[in-house]
């Protein structure tokens, strides 16, 4: 492909300076953390409070994305080293954050969708390192932190305070279940990053990439342009700051404001995540590989245009009130109010900003990760740690219904997802161990379990709401 | 094939056996639960809410293909069906191959499979017995249990571990129709319903899920349920005190809590809810004599004349918990109990008199004919205690069934059947060797290197050996070369 060796031509004399990144990453960390240092002697708050804590987690992680990312590009190895450094400092942080939290309340942190993805990072963190350091899979950061980053900007979102334990909460099978699910769910995570390390490894071609990412982003911005798309505005849940929740009109119904005129940033933004996915169509269709080319700018393009969309949304909506077609007057809305759409936002500068560094990669990064025949069998293990651990949530999940609700199954959502998860895993292991399923097809289907994974523990816990109701 | 009627068990019988079919399955009950999560439940939904959510013709359609019951239509119980069906087939079908590699190891190795198997190694030897003897003393030291095969032509040592993970699969599945066995238990003879008691109340009728009522054999009792709460007022813990009543005797008591339930003849009752039931437990007022003296409290309950003096009583007659007046007439504006009234009677020397209070006003009644003056102290609801009941008894073979899958899992996946085969032989140029192979069902590259380690005890040992004489060893080489020959 002549662009791919013309970039990585450019690419080349970066990566024998190589330390150009790693400085832009320091500095820029070093300022966020004085930045916040100062903001905290200021208002005279504990210094090592959970949420400053988490904030310095944020920090670290997100510059060991940057360096993971910025390694796959250039493969300066003192990228990787800096990287693991700054995780792991991350990860202390984490833990601090971890145990603050449970000094305070006097119980793990287990209760609450908060909760849950404070100790779902924490996991993910974990077997990053384990992951690189066992396995010696060092480019897996590059998909976890990111992915860490996005769950950490939506704690920032979610309602954080300590709330004592409701009575069906109270039980020992409460520890166990979550510790399960969220170590499943970790080990879920990791067979996900090592597939799509695999996917790299094994020569999949950069406009496949190409089309799932223009795909996913076109399908967040789709989704939310179909969903909140009102007469050119975009309309967001309104937020009371009083109570720190979402405004209701009725019993599960919220209301609903309309910001004017950004809907249509957002049709511009979806209509650039559509351009290069066509692109790569008519490039498929007519095969002709210079469509690609036009499609790869197209994609650099979209970033620029999200990163815009996103400071738009967040300028306009933070700290401003709108009116609502439901009710008359202004009503306040806030970030907090819109976890998803900001979630969906992030996620997709991340997953589009991960195909330029597949699109980037120098040409010998494949020497420089764990032959695919490896990568194969690590997803095949950790998927072998992972299925155990779902069983076990499940089994102790239906044990402690069975105490409290009265029955054992009662086709809950969240309990039906789970199933369903279990049952795409128990497929993948049969098809592997029985049948063979090697390489691609055992890649894409870690991958899509772990889609799956993410709807159980997030989709279902905003989209189908049942018994399951804490998280 | 030409269709033939008698060839149709066996096509079902090749259709369910296949490991495709099953994952077929697998998906299709997959995606019927997906529907089943997005598509409005009608057992967990009200009506109200489906006929709102869905078009009238929509949920005609909806109703007919059963996709508003989806885990309870039949076609999703024949799904799980023939997924138990295609467990048990593919199971019975692979069974009998492993079971005979279970039950007869492949203990001596020959030629082929010598020259087949990958991790293999030769060590030059100059006895066979020397040789045999350092490769069991490595293999023990290794902590591999080792069995001699004695042959005459090629003696041989022969190893394994955990030989019995290669049935844990099969453990996993049994484990999983034992989990299916014990739902469909349920199913059929289980039941689950509720039961609302007031403090005092006494019942033997459960209100089922599936509509109607049920009778059980004995009769619970409520002997008190409340609430505690969080200084924030949200709720902590919710209780209530329960008596199994017999023959008109208590024979068991306790007090459960959400996560805690009563258990009495496979019958559990579960805290589900507690709530006001709207009427009024009971009024305390305090009575002050008109003549002077002490006041004195008293409670008043519904309906029951309650003694002021030994001529004088005092009846709650009614209870409004939020009135309003028209007309000079008191009306109910809602069930809330936020502006309460109370009509009283009293009655005494001088006849019946009527009296109304209201707390929110003035919180006392008085009349000339009463004698007494009467103020509210304080109002106590009634509440009830929601209880969950379910008879389930295909539970106990579905935590079996949990246990076992764990069990069978861990096995499956962490227990590795791991076999070394140790044989004095001829290599290709006719030189005595110890021919030492190694194979494992599943992590290869550890088995790898633990083979490998192997080999090198063997090594180790050998040359340990090697110490003996070199007159003696060539005798002995001798003696069994010529056994070869």
């Amino acid at each position: 492909m002549a662009t791919r060796a013309r970039v990585v031509q450019m690419e080349q004399p970066a990566a024998t300076g190589g330390n150009a990144l790693l400085i832009l990453v320091s500095l820029s960390m070093t300022f966020l953390l004085i930045v916040a240092l100062l903001g905290a002697a200021k208002s005279g708050a504990a210094l090592f409070s959970e949420s400053n804590l988490l904030y310095a987690a944020l920090i670290f992680y997100a510059g060991a994305g940057a360096l993971y990312m910025g390694f796959g590009v250039t493969a300066v190895p003192r990228y990787v080293k800096f990287a693991s450094i700054a995780t792991t400092i991350g990860w202390v942080a984490n833990t601090l954050a971890v145990a603050h939290r449970w000094y305070l309340s006097g119980r793990p942190p287990f209760a609450s969708i908060y909760e849950m993805l404070l100790s779902f990072v924490w996991t993910v963190a974990l077997l990053t390192l384990v992951a690189e350091k066992k396995f010696d899979v060092k480019i897996i950061g590059s998909i976890t932190m990111p992915l860490a980053v996005v769950c950490v900007i939506l704690m920032q979102l979610l309602p954080s305070e300590v709330r004592p334990l409701v009575p069906a909460l109270q039980s020992t099978w409460l520890h166990v279940h979550v510790t399960l699910a969220m170590l499943a769910y970790a080990a879920c995570a990791v067979s996900f990053a090592i597939a799509m390390m695999f996917l790299i490894q094994d020569g999949l071609k950069t406009e496949t990439f190409l089309a799932c990412t223009t795909a996913t982003v076109s399908a967040i911005y789709l989704a939310i342009v179909g969903t909140r798309f009102d007469k050119g505005g975009l309309s967001v849940t309104a937020w009371d700051p009083t109570t720190k929740s979402d405004m209701f009109l009725g019993r599960g119904m919220r209301l609903f404001v309309t910001i004017p005129d950004l809907g249509w940033l957002f049709v511009i933004a979806a209509l650039a995540a559509v351009v290069p996915l066509a692109l790569y169509l008519i490039g498929k269709w007519k095969k002709d590989d210079s469509f690609f080319t036009v499609a790869n700018r197209a994609v650099f393009i979209g970033i620029l245009l999200q990163i815009v969309v996103l400071a738009a949304f967040a300028l306009r909506v933070r700290g401003s009130s709108y009116p609502s077609p439901d009710q008359d007057g202004l009503f306040p809305t806030s970030l907090a109010a819109s976890p998803f759409l900001l979630g969906g936002m992030v996620t997709g500068i991340f997953a589009s900003l991960l195909y330029l560094m597949l699109l980037w990669r120098r040409a010998d990064l494949e020497g420089l990760l764990p032959s695919s025949d490896t990568l194969d069998r690590v997803t095949y293990k950790t998927i072998c740690i992972a299925f155990p651990l779902l069983t076990g949530m499940i089994a102790t999940g239906a044990y402690w219904a069975n105490r409290t609700w009265g029955s054992y199954w009662s086709w809950d959502p969240k309990e039906t997802w789970a199933a369903i998860t279990w049952l795409v895993y128990a497929g993948y292991l049969h098809m592997r161990i029985t049948r063979g399923w090697r390489g691609r097809r055992a890649a894409y289907f870690a991958i899509l379990g772990f889609g799956i994974v993410i709807f159980t523990f997030l989709g279902v816990t905003y989209l189908l709401p049942g018994l399951h109701a804490y998280a | 094939m030409a269709f033939s009627l008698s060839s149709v068990p066996k096509r079902i019988h090749k259709t369910f056996s296949n490991l495709r079919t099953g994952v077929v399955l697998l998906i299709l009950v997959g995606i019927a639960s997906a529907l089943g999560t997005f598509i409005l439940q009608r057992p967990a939904t009200d009506p109200d809410k489906l006929t709102r959510a869905y078009s009238p013709a929509t949920l005609l359609w909806l109703d007919r293909i059963g996709l508003t019951d989806v885990f309870h239509t039949w076609w999703f119980l024949t799904l799980l069906g023939l997924v138990s069906l295609s467990i048990v087939l593919v199971s019975i079908d692979r069974f009998p191959n492993a079971w005979r590699f279970y039950a007869r190891p492949y203990r001596k190795t020959d030629s082929h499979f010598r020259s087949a198997l990958q991790n293999k190694v030769e060590l030059p030897i100059s006895n066979v017995e020397d040789g045999l003897n350092a490769a069991e003393r490595a293999l023990k030291k290794s902590g591999w249990p080792v069995e001699r095969i004695d042959d005459r032509i090629e003696p041989s040592l022969y190893s394994e571990r955990h030989r019995f993970s290669v049935m844990a699969v099969y453990i996993v599945h049994a484990s999983l129709l034992l989990i299916f066995a014990g739902g469909i238990i349920d199913g059929v003879f289980g039941y689950s319903g509720f039961m609302a008691l007031q403090k005092g109340e006494v019942s033997n009728k459960i209100e089922l899920r599936t509509g109607g009522t049920k009778q059980i054999p004995f009769s619970v009792k409520c002997n008190g349920a409340g609430q505690e709460n969080y200084a924030d007022g949200s709720p902590k813990r919710w209780w209530s005190n329960l008596a199994v009543v017999e023959n008109g005797r208590d024979t068991q008591t306790k007090e459960i809590v959400v996560n805690d339930p009563l258990i009495r003849n496979g019958l559990r009752f579960y805290q589900a809810s507690f709530g006001p039931t709207g009427k009024l437990d009971g009024l305390k007022v305090a009575v002050t004599p008109n003549a002077g003296g002490e006041a004195r409290e008293i409670t008043l309950p519904m309906n029951q004349a309650v003694a002021l003096a030994p001529n004088a009583t005092v009846t709650l007659a009614e209870y409004i918990p939020d009135f309003f007046i028209r007309d000079n007439q008191i009306f109910k504006k809602s069930d809330d109990p936020v502006n309460p009234a109370f009509r009283l009677q009293v009655k005494n020397a001088s006849g019946d008199t009527k009296l109304w209070m209201f707390p929110a006003y003035n919180g006392a009644a008085q009349g000339d004919n009463v004698g007494y003056k009467i103020e509210y102290r304080d109002m106590q609801m009634g509440y009830f205690t929601g209880l969950e009941v379910s008879h389930e008894p295909g539970q106990w073979l579905v935590w079996a069934g949990c246990l076992l899958m764990g069990a069978g899992l861990f096995v499956a996946f962490y227990m590795v059947h791991m076999r070394a085969w140790v044989t004095a032989t001829q290599d290709a140029r006719g030189n005595l060797v110890l021919w030492v192979g190694g194979q494992a069902n599943k992590n290869r590259d550890r088995f790898e290197q633990k083979f490998d380690e192997l080999v090198d005890n063997i090594r180790t040992e050998l040359e340990g050996a090697e110490v003996v004489p070199l007159s003696a060893k060539k005798h002995k080489a001798e003696l069994t070369l010529a056994g070869v020959k």
